[in-house]
């Protein structure tokens, strides 16, 4: 009786420091080549950027899985049954370290810390035919009327690719 | 850039699946590049990428650069000062490069321009893992300046300009907002720096003997 009463006050007592913490939590931004997403919450951290798995997909298209952090067919695995680098319940609320799979999959990023804006470069994954196949790496960029192109609307044509600058 | 139309009017004349996707690198955006497209009256596929994301994702460090890419996708060369034609009685650019478009366009993988995987992948420049951080610094110092923090932008361009010097886009960009501009004593200081050091300011364009 007195070890549940403990509990539960010890439970209480956690949620009402994770709520502080919280409500504490700044806004955050995160770029990821043309995308500027905005996040609602972020774990308070001063070294990674911990997101709700949901927000993940809107960042980089990786999906949370019971096996892991997937895109296509690449799964990098993450425990969740306790707290590890990559994920962490607080209060029932499970937080993904964004940073923790740019680690782990090589990938560049900057932070401007007093915006909390992260900038996050391209996934070597998402370059190896490039770099090591010399297949020319898909991109979508709006053309001038707004309409989104892509590389890949060219297939079955021969594409010289052209950069300038106005400077 | 009309030359490159008249080109591609040809070109396309002559193969109805030959494109051209010409990529502004221009943080200044419509505004900057907008112009230039419209006086030239391009009809191929025009963009403006203000986040210098095709350099960042094809490893170019300079413009103009020039791609080929064939109809599967795969890349037929890479990394080549581009131009249409030779400007100022041969004080920049070439008359050699649409002569082997040319070829390409007729013969496709039979054109002796054609590389092979390895010479691309030779090509294709190689990144030291700070200049891979140079791509987030620099789209962080673009996403200031599109929001006119002029003093973080010049922070986070400055720092994409240390984490990769090879890039002369990041260069140039960043001097067209400061005094001199983007072809001024700063930068001209460092092309005698890198052509001194044995550089080049493009990488060279490699033209087989025995062009037709």
């Amino acid at each position: 009786m007195h070890a549940q009463l403990k509990s539960l006050c010890f439970g209480l007592a956690a949620s009402s420091l994770l709520a502080a913490t919280a409500a504490q939590a700044q806004a955050t931004t995160v770029l990821y080549n043309e995308r500027v997403v905005e996040i609602g919450q972020t774990l308070p951290d001063a070294n990674d950027l911990w997101v709700k798995p949901e927000d993940l997909t809107r960042i980089n298209d990786f999906e949370f899985k019971p096996e892991g952090a997937c895109y296509e067919a690449l799964c990098v695995p993450v425990l969740q049954d306790r707290d590890s680098d990559m994920y962490v319940t607080r209060g029932g609320q499970g937080w993904f370290n964004v940073t923790g799979l740019a680690d782990k999959l090589q990938q560049a990023y900057v932070v401007d810390h007093d915006d909390g804006v992260w900038s996050f470069g391209t996934m070597p994954v998402k370059r190896q035919s490039f770099i090591r196949g010399g297949m020319a790496p898909d991109f979508e960029l709006n053309d001038r009327e707004g309409n989104p192109v892509r590389l890949s609307d060219f297939r079955g044509k021969k594409v010289l690719l052209l950069t300038w600058a106005s400077w | 850039m009309p030359v490159w139309q008249v080109i591609y009017d040809e070109l396309k004349a002559k193969d109805e699946n030959f494109e051209i996707i010409s990529v502004a690198q221009d943080t200044g955006g419509e505004d900057a590049a907008g112009p230039i497209f419209d006086a030239a009256d391009v009809t191929y596929t025009s963009l403006i990428d203000v986040n210098h994301l095709i350099s960042s994702l094809y490893n170019l460090v300079n413009v103009p650069s020039g791609v080929w890419i064939d109809e599967e996708g795969r890349i037929a060369r890479i990394n080549e000062g581009t131009y249409a034609q030779e400007h100022f009685n041969g004080a920049f650019g070439t008359n050699e490069y649409v002569p082997i478009v040319r070829d390409w366009v007729k013969k496709g993988a039979e054109s002796q321009y054609v590389w092979d995987t390895s010479k691309v992948r030779e090509s294709i420049v190689d990144r030291t893992p700070e200049a891979e951080k140079a791509q987030p610094a620099f789209l962080l110092g673009s996403y200031y300046f599109q929001r006119d923090n002029e003093a973080k932008a010049e922070q986070y361009w400055t720092l994409a300009q240390q984490l990769d010097p090879t890039s002369w886009n990041y260069l140039r960009q960043d001097l067209l907002y400061e005094e001199g501009g983007s072809a001024g004593p700063a930068w001209q200081q460092r092309v005698e720096e890198v052509e001194a050091a044995g550089g080049a300011y493009y990488a060279p364009l490699e033209i087989e003997d025995g062009a037709n």
